[in-house]
């Protein structure tokens, strides 16, 4: 359990039951309790001093302190880190030696797990050094989750020469882990859950074009190096700063591709009613992958945000449930954002438009999602008519729109995971 | 064959420590108390526990306290509430 010991609490008593306990009938929740009291049982009893191991240090297997869970869950709970013969120890912070070819060096730190699987650009000093351009390396941002390691400069650095980053980029690479550690962005619980939420880099202002950031056709895909390389960066530091690896840490039950990478850029030449910000500027949204709004035959505002509405809500999404924290980011394709605006809609109205109509009867939120375990407000609570239609974020405010992409008649609904709010940051040099 | 050196892109952890104060002998006259983190099932499992618990090891009292939902930490109050009224308290459970 090294996120216990990387908070300096590795003594801390644990009972482990089978998972999961969601969606178990009486049986199996009956068999879990009496799992858990069978261990407190064996805890109690221990000698003083067993259970306290506190080294608090990390890349270290800890000493057994819980013997006495059954072994057939011991099994499924194993630590794939300290059972793996062939994986090298992957906290060491240490510089190694390896030799300079491109598969070697790929070989070495998949073997250490250190990168995403892709081919990387060696860190070596003299890169990592260029990349900081004259920044103090031991500059602390603070402490990222889930392992609690301490983002500096340098080791940040380290990840975006890996990534494949210019120097250029290195100020905004800096921003978004910033704003990522913000309390509002929540990143513990954007890095841990189950749920496949990555941040979504958002950038504003005359930097992204001086970047070379790609705000149209494609603009989530791949083909520039900017995006590619900026998002790639920020997943490299959450996997080894913040220490999310799948599956340990990182509990993503399916995760998305958008994990690997996901930065783009407001398309501010192409859109009826400016940019979001018109400084250079970088938004984190912790979102799922772009869900797409195909709508090829509206000629008006209410068709095509009828559509946006409409994919802006289904029963699996997280969105609504734990209310206060939702967010909805709708990213308009010019030619749909034209549509809208040739009805004389202004920003504000298309999120008020949203805002109505994304949203779903009381007798559909009932079937399964998140019912019964949802964090709303008193007045929705309350609520008793199964028609009545009820709003998925608080407010208007909570429908970002923004423009981006090239010709066709496609947008995207990005739902926020909901426990995170999007924080926005100015990009100043380091 | 030539060799270079390249940086950990890992990150150092901080090394603060904090004792864990040990558990009881037993839990005869003891209060346990729960954070219910409010994945389901979790307050089922609680109460079978505490009710286990009461039944069969002398717990005088059972607290299951809620966060206001499962990604969010527990309001300071509840730790604190929790950390006077409790002898024990189980933190939580995953999915």
């Amino acid at each position: 359990m090294s996120e216990l010991g990387a908070l300096g609490i590795s003594g801390l008593p644990l009972v482990m039951i089978e998972h999961p306990l969601g969606g178990e009938r009486s049986e199996g929740i009956s068999r879990r309790a009496r799992q858990a009291v069978e261990q407190l049982k064996s805890l109690l009893t221990q000698p003083p001093g067993a259970s306290t191991t506190l080294t608090g240090e990390i890349g270290r297997a800890e000493p057994a302190r819980v013997s006495s869970r059954p072994p057939s869950i011991q099994a499924g709970l194993t630590d794939p880190a300290t059972t793996n013969p062939a994986t090298t120890n992957p906290a060491t912070t240490s510089p190694v030696t390896v030799n300079d070819t491109p598969e070697a060096v790929l070989a070495a730190f998949c073997e250490r797990e250190w990168c995403d699987g892709l081919p990387i650009v060696p860190p070596t000093e003299e890169r990592v050094r260029t990349m900081l351009g004259g920044a103090p390396a031991d500059r602390s941002l603070g402490a990222m989750p889930p392992l609690w390691r301490v983002a500096t400069l340098d080791k940040l650095a380290v990840n975006a020469v890996m990534a494949g980053c210019e120097p250029a980029y290195f100020p905004l690479v800096v921003t978004a882990v910033q704003a990522m550690l913000e309390p509002a962005f929540n990143l513990y619980g954007v890095q841990a859950t189950t749920h496949p939420v990555a941040p979504l880099l958002i950038v504003h202002g005359p930097i992204a074009a001086e970047l070379g950031l790609h705000a149209g056709s494609g603009c989530f895909g791949p083909g520039f190096r900017a995006n590619a390389t900026i998002g790639r960066a920020i997943r490299l530091i959450l996997m080894n700063v913040g220490g999310a690896w799948p599956g340990r840490h990182d509990m993503a039950t399916q995760g998305s591709p958008a994990k690997f990478s996901y930065c783009i850029a407001e398309r501010a030449d192409a859109s009826p009613w400016g940019a979001l910000h018109d400084d250079n500027r970088v938004t984190v949204f912790g979102g799922e992958p772009p869900h797409n709004v195909n709508d090829h035959v509206s000629t008006t505002a209410a068709g095509i945000l009828a559509t946006v509405a409409d994919t802006a809500v289904s029963l699996g999404s997280n969105v609504g449930w734990y209310f206060s924290q939702s967010q909805l980011l709708i990213v308009l394709g010019p030619e749909h954002a034209q549509t809208i605006a040739n009805d004389g809609f202004s920003r504000a109205d298309v999120q008020r438009f949203v805002f109505e109509h994304a949203r779903l009867p009381l007798r559909t939120l009932k079937l399964g999602g998140m019912w019964g375990i949802q964090d709303w407000p008193r007045w929705m609570n309350a609520v008793t008519d199964d028609d009545a239609l009820l709003p998925q974020v608080p407010s208007p405010e909570d429908v970002m729109v923004m423009v981006a992409g090239g010709p066709g008649k496609h947008s995207a609904v990005v739902p926020n995971c909901t426990f995170s709010r999007a924080v926005s940051r100015p990009i100043r040099p380091i | 064959m030539t060799r270079i050196r390249v940086l950990s892109p890992v990150g150092v952890a901080s090394s603060d420590t904090l004792s864990v104060p040990p558990l009881p002998q037993s839990l005869a006259g003891r209060t346990v108390g729960f954070i219910d983190n409010r994945k389901a099932n979790f307050d089922r499992l609680a109460d079978e526990i505490g009710a286990i618990l009461s039944a069969e090891h002398g717990v005088k009292a059972v607290i299951r306290r809620r966060k206001a939902n499962a990604a969010t930490p527990a309001a300071p109050e509840i730790l604190a509430g929790l950390a006077k009224d409790c002898d024990v308290v189980f933190a939580g459970s995953a999915d």
